[in-house]
């Protein structure tokens, strides 16, 4: 079988939980793309894994993805895709920054296009970023475990 | 053994409260055991499909169930995600303990099968029939009649041990307690 790798030297590791809300044009959340659950981060924007699950431990999706691959595991079935970025969108139904995320929960505030982060309250392991390209506008808020 | 005591429980114990504890271990990563999560609360239940979880400790949640909607609150995210429970409570860990009415509505969902005696605790396994959900299977350890422990194992290889303490069954728990009414300015998504 595959020789198991040591993880990367600058993996990371992030828990808690993760709000999504899509807002439509009068401002009202969307209820279908929205996502409420408790995430687990970990690796490296060019190698890692996003695992969403309900409250009570159930996995509702995993994404992982490294150079060249990025794969959606759901439902009992596995999908892959071309990136990162395109992942999570299938993932969550709307684009979000998986890759940035790495930076702003370290409380660097890396740009990306269109989102707003905000990590005044990243010390409390609270982060929020507002995404006003593409259209529609959505929230995501991330609140660690501490 | 364990399926008598899971056919007295759904027979006799039409509600209930108690304490919980809940540990998620998620599953190695590249070899490596992961850090368990653990989180408390208190748990009520009235037959059939009313049941309700506070997570208290470390940060507050809530799932409600109210005989036809469930509902999942957040505070710290300030959210309220509502589905419907038919949709989404079928096979459920939730459905073996607290919402089905009898045996005979849960062996539609789960295949039951007495699981011996450890830890001081009768078990009966209950493997869900529908292949393609989350649950990969649920194991229930009771105590006489009293529910101890529910064991959860996803199919991803997750695992989430709930413990009850203090279990009181059949107090008479107030139809109230399963109403859920969004907390001022959350958000509520119906999905």
């Amino acid at each position: 079988c595959a020789t198991v790798a040591p993880p990367a030297p600058d993996a990371r590791h992030w828990s808690g939980r993760l709000g999504l809300t899509v807002l439509d044009a009068a401002g009202q959340a969307q209820a279908q793309s929205a996502v409420s659950a408790s995430f687990q981060l970990d690796g490296s924007p060019s190698e890692g894994s996003l695992s969403l699950s309900t409250p009570i431990g159930s996995t509702l999706a995993v994404l992982k993805w490294q150079p060249g691959h990025a794969r959606l595991e759901a439902n009992g079935t596995v999908e892959e895709y071309g990136s990162l970025d395109a992942l999570a969108a299938a993932a969550t139904g709307t684009p979000i920054p998986v890759a940035a995320l790495f930076d702003w929960l370290d409380g660097r505030p890396t740009p990306v296009p269109g989102w707003t982060p905000d990590l005044s309250r990243i010390a409390d392991g609270r982060l929020a970023a507002h995404r006003t390209q593409p259209p529609p506008p959505a929230e995501l808020r991330l609140v660690l475990d501490r | 053994d364990g399926l008598s005591s899971l056919e007295a429980f759904v027979k006799t114990a039409k509600s209930g409260h108690a304490e919980f504890t809940q540990v998620v271990t998620p599953p190695p990563r590249n070899g490596q055991a992961q850090r368990p999560k653990t989180s408390s609360g208190s748990f009520e239940f009235s037959r059939p499909n009313r049941f309700r979880f506070d997570y208290r400790k470390p940060f507050e949640q809530s799932i409600v169930a109210d005989g036809e909607t469930l509902w999942l609150y957040d505070a710290d995210l300030n959210q309220v995600t509502a589905r419907k429970q038919a949709a989404v409570l079928g096979s459920t860990p939730a459905a073996l303990i607290a919402s089905a009415a009898d045996l005979a509505t849960l062996k539609r969902d789960f295949e039951l099968s007495d699981d011996g005696s450890k830890d001081g605790l009768d078990w009966v396994r209950a493997t869900p029939r529908a292949s393609d959900g989350q649950l990969r299977a649920l194991r229930a350890g009771f105590k006489g009649d009293a529910l101890a422990q529910l064991e959860i194992d996803d199919s991803f290889g997750q695992r989430s041990v709930l413990s009850f303490e203090h279990m009181a069954l059949n107090a008479g728990v107030p139809a109230a307690r399963f109403q859920f009414k969004p907390p001022q300015g959350a958000a509520v998504l119906r999905q």
